[in-house]
């Protein structure tokens, strides 16, 4: 029986507002070659100038994976040719990452495992090349934008566990707020490292590269590990190579052999002093480092939010931001509920962002309030919520609103009732014996026959009275 | 003494008067900028050294003109200076001496061209060197070897040769040159100059074309100490661009105090059988100066003296390997015209575009770099220079200065077939100091058969001022003259 392994190495743009060694604007852009400086194009007499900025953001990181801190670290020269290296090497973390021996919890089917992270370490981009036929193209937009390489030990053990992995790492990014994580720009990119062995011994490994979702990490990683199991029961070898993912065929294709182990002669930066992290510095970034998804989730169980619910709200970080700022634990549950059933269903119907609505925090609080009070029903929250959303109206005026459509008359509603109980002369008789569950039938009919328009409360205290 | 002639009413031979006296007959208005100007011009056509590689007279003429309304304000103010090519400057071509970089034009100035051109210095070319700054007698120019002035058949020493060539001849008050294991110290022994490698983070490197970066400087040549004081002056400081330049306060030359008695270390090594017997002899003489004038000479033991020949070999051509990997003709500079594919094209452009010194210390940094040897040589190497760094700032706790002699010899023959290490040789004494970051400033003591000797002294971190102090006394002592 051919077990896999996998280990992952996941390439994260940091969100800095400068290059990692140049002052150039570190943004995505459609125009080729205009966010450069004289340092990214490698222009002789330049040196690199480190971006601070972008070493706190990976300490965060670091820190937010559990990893120890190199607080004496340098930058290592990684040298070797190729068209989109504009010096001739990258200057990348070789022996001092500024994280190491860290770990990420990730849930799968046979309950909680903790994926351990060899290392994370700072480094620049490349330049972009775009082959064309003959020619080929270069934009340094991207050359020398700071990234982190966040690598795991080879603990994976198949394609669902990395696809819970990489979900799990960019959910982290996402709320450390240190990247846009967005694989289809590029700014989140993963290589799988994929073996198959029988024994302990691990098997030739394949490094499948770029590819751009997590669901094709999925299928690309289970299309290796059965291509190579494939070679090996019909007695051929695995060879070390690089493949890419092919989406269309659903499959990985080679890119190249890998032959002799590349030599990177890597030696330390000397154009950058040593850096160092002073305790004081970690314990300023661990204060202002935001509460983990891990850490919400587990609050939210706490208050008895069901799972579907607790998994659309952390999907979402500005909705959980919106959820914290508001969050308090006696109103928590419909708090929550009205988010996921009213809000994210109006957000992804129109195809929004909370920001992009007119919703404000406050007014979802005094709401929730209202119907927590037992002031309006489900549907009455739900109108608001849309009213809220669209900026049509203030909270109060919305309120006064449906205060004044309510049907709040005790003789009307005393009318109703007999009317609903005249009709339903069995459901009456069963709940003399004692079928207390037709309570619930006869407000439901209320509430259909008023539109919801009608105190919850007031309506049951009339029903009982004219049943008793 | 030089004396000065009146032409037509007009001063000459401006250039070989001493900087003080050039400044003061500037701001007495006798005399202005395009006056130095059109001397340096006049004596460049007519020099034959190779001195320069590219020339910008029509540029220096413009800026003298433009000084004409302004203050002569400070010592270096309208006085022409010449630039090694290794450091860029803005619209005027830097080469480096290499074919790969013969036309390239930089757009924008180094850090210590932006600090000249603040002082109002007027810059008259770029001079020739070594390419890339690898070798030591000039030779290994693109665009050929610069003759010694003092004796044409002599090389001026390098990698440095044109910067010193052009004040040695005469052709400019001040050149700036860099250093990454002798290469101001050499020629400016071989030339009679003096020339400081500064501490190492106390000029910015910005606009330097990078040789081996743990080791290079930016540093002063001039005739006179004070004169080299006055330029380092002007080029030190912090730079943003820089980040291993110190945050230390810059020096000015007012930090140099007279008067003072030192105590100074000799290493015993400067003794020993691989210098030559002249220059030892008159080492020796001068250190009785030194002795007679006051100060305290010692004789200490730095063992790790004597692996500064395979330290430097390692250190600074691991880093070389590295730095010159992005001359590989995708973004500026010489490019293959046939080629099958890109490694084609880079190994091409590469093999055309360097000259055979720069290709040997590429493979040979490459090749201790590998993964198979970088904890043998390179790795070791690291330890050594610590020791080594660590031996020498230990003898700075107890000494003021380390002095020795500045070259192994006098000058070498131009056009000799010789091997590498003879070269490398030259850089014995210097390398130490640029492997432990110390600044050494080389300074004429004597000449033998007319060439001249030069003496070495080293100093604690960031102390040039000392330097410069013990410099300028022993400059009066040894040419007897009270003038300064």
């Amino acid at each position: 029986m051919y077990k896999p392994t996998i280990g992952m190495e996941i390439h994260v743009e940091l969100k800095t507002a400068g290059k990692m060694f140049s002052p150039a604007p570190n943004e995505f852009s459609d125009k080729p070659n205009i966010n450069v400086s004289f340092i990214d194009v490698a222009l002789p007499g330049t040196l690199p100038k480190l971006n601070y900025q972008a070493v706190e953001l990976a300490l965060k990181a670091a820190l937010a994976f559990n990893c120890k801190i190199n607080q004496k670290m340098h930058f290592d020269r990684k040298s070797y040719f190729y068209l989109d290296l504009p010096k001739g090497y990258q200057i990348t973390q070789y022996t001092t990452p500024i994280g190491y021996d860290g770990y990420v919890m990730i849930e799968t089917d046979e309950g909680e495992k903790k994926i351990a992270i060899e290392r994370i370490h700072i480094e620049e981009d490349t330049c972009k090349s775009i082959h064309e036929e003959e020619k080929t193209y270069l934009d340094y937009n991207r050359a020398g934008i700071p990234l982190i390489e966040i690598v795991t030990k080879p603990v994976i053990k198949n394609a669902q566990e990395a696809m819970a992995y990489l979900t799990k790492v960019r959910e982290i990014l996402r709320y450390l707020d240190v990247s846009d994580v967005k694989m289809e720009e590029g700014s989140m990119r993963c290589e799988a490292n994929v073996s198959v062995s029988k024994t302990k011994k691990l098997g030739e490994k394949v490094e499948i590269k770029n590819v751009g979702s997590i669901s094709y990490v999925g299928v690309a990683i289970d299309y290796e590990i059965n291509r190579q199991i494939d070679i090996l029961t019909s007695g051929g070898i695995v060879k070390p190579q690089t493949r890419r993912y092919v989406e269309n065929k659903k499959a990985t294709e080679l890119l190249r052999e890998k032959e002799a182990q590349n030599d990177y002669r890597y030696f330390p930066e000397p154009d950058l002093a040593l850096i160092e992290i002073s305790d004081d510095k970690i314990a300023k970034i661990q204060n202002i480092m935001p509460q983990l998804p891990d850490q919400l989730r587990q609050k939210y169980r706490e208050v008895g939010i069901n799972e579907p619910t607790i998994k659309a709200l952390l999907s979402s970080k500005d909705l959980v931001l919106f959820f914290e700022e508001i969050y308090e634990e006696k109103t928590a549950l419909v708090a929550a509920k009205y988010l996921i059933s009213g809000v994210l269903k109006y957000l992804n119907k129109h195809n929004l962002c909370l920001s992009e609505t007119r919703l404000g925090a406050d007014d979802y609080k005094a709401l929730i309030n209202y119907k927590v009070a037992g002031e309006l029903n489900d549907q009455q929250v739900q109108e608001v919520l849309i009213a809220l959303l669209e900026g049509k109206g203030s909270l109060d005026e919305n309120i006064a609103q449906i205060k004044d459509s309510n049907v709040d008359d005790e003789a009307e509603i005393l009318e109703i009732i007999d009317e609903i109980l005249a009709v339903n002369q069995e459901q009456v008789a069963a709940y003399k014996k004692g079928n207390d569950r037709m309570l619930k039938y006869f407000m439901g009919q209320i509430m259909q026959k008023t539109k919801g328009k009608v105190n919850p409360q007031k309506a049951q205290k009339l029903l009982l009275s004219r049943l008793s | 003494m030089v004396i000065m002639c009146l032409e037509g009413g007009k001063m000459t031979n401006l250039l070989d008067l001493e900087l003080i006296k050039i400044h003061e007959l500037l701001k007495e208005g006798k005399i202005k900028p395009i006056d130095l100007v059109e001397e340096c011009a006049q004596r460049i056509a007519a020099s034959d050294l190779n001195a320069f590689i590219n020339l910008d007279f029509e540029g220096a003429r413009a800026q003298a003109r433009a000084l004409e309304n302004k203050k002569v304000d400070n010592i270096l103010f309208g006085i022409p200076i010449a630039i090694k090519d290794n450091i860029v400057t803005k619209g005027l071509a830097t080469t480096c001496a290499s074919k790969v970089l013969a036309d390239y034009v930089s757009p924008f100035d180094a850090k210590v061209i932006e600090k000249l051109k603040e002082k109002n210095m007027i810059i008259v070319g770029k001079t020739n060197m070594d390419e890339f700054a690898m070798g030591g007698t000039g030779e290994t120019s693109y665009f050929g070897p610069t003759k010694n002035p003092l004796n044409k058949a002599m090389s001026p020493g390098g990698s440095s040769s044109g910067s010193a060539a052009a004040v040695a001849g005469g052709l400019v008050p001040l050149a700036l040159g860099s250093d990454t294991g002798g290469s101001i110290r050499e020629p400016a022994a071989f030339c009679g100059l003096v020339g400081l490698n500064p501490t190492y983070g106390r000029v910015s490197r910005y606009g330097l074309i990078a040789f081996g970066s743990s080791l290079d400087q930016i540093g002063p040549l001039s005739r006179r100490v004070i004169e080299n004081a006055h330029l380092f002056a002007a080029i030190n400081g912090e730079c943003q661009n820089d980040t291993t330049t110190a945050s230390e306060k810059p020096f000015v030359v007012s930090d140099i105090e007279n008067g003072k008695k030192y105590r100074i270390a000799v290493p015993n090594f400067c003794l020993t059988k691989v210098i030559n017997a002249d220059v030892v002899s008159v080492f020796l003489a001068c250190l009785d100066k030194i002795k007679a004038a006051g100060h305290q000479v010692d004789f200490v033991e730095l063992p790790y003296m004597k692996y500064a020949i395979p330290l430097y070999q390692v250190i600074a051509l691991a880093e070389a390997s590295s730095n010159l990997a992005r001359f590989d003709g995708i973004k500026y500079g010489y490019q293959a015209s046939q080629y099958d594919n890109y490694d084609d094209y880079v190994t091409k452009t590469r093999t055309i575009g360097f000259g055979t010194e720069v290709k040997r210390r590429i493979m040979v940094g490459t090749y201790l770099l590998s993964s198979e040897n970088v904890d043998v040589y390179y790795k070791k190497a690291l330890q050594v220079r610590r020791e080594l760094s660590d031996e020498i700032r230990l003898a700075f706790q107890q000494y003021d200065l380390i002095v020795t002699p500045a070259t192994v010899s006098t000058s070498l023959i131009l056009g000799k077939d010789r091997n590498p290490n003879e070269i490398f040789l030259q850089d014995l004494l210097a390398i130490p100091f640029s492997m432990s970051g110390h600044p050494s400033l080389v300074m004429p003591v004597d000449k033998v058969d007319n060439n001249p000797i030069g003496l070495q002294i080293a100093g604690r971190y960031y102390d040039e001022k000392t330097i410069y102090a013990f410099a300028l006394e022993l400059e009066k002592n040894v040419r007897g003259d009270e003038s300064v």
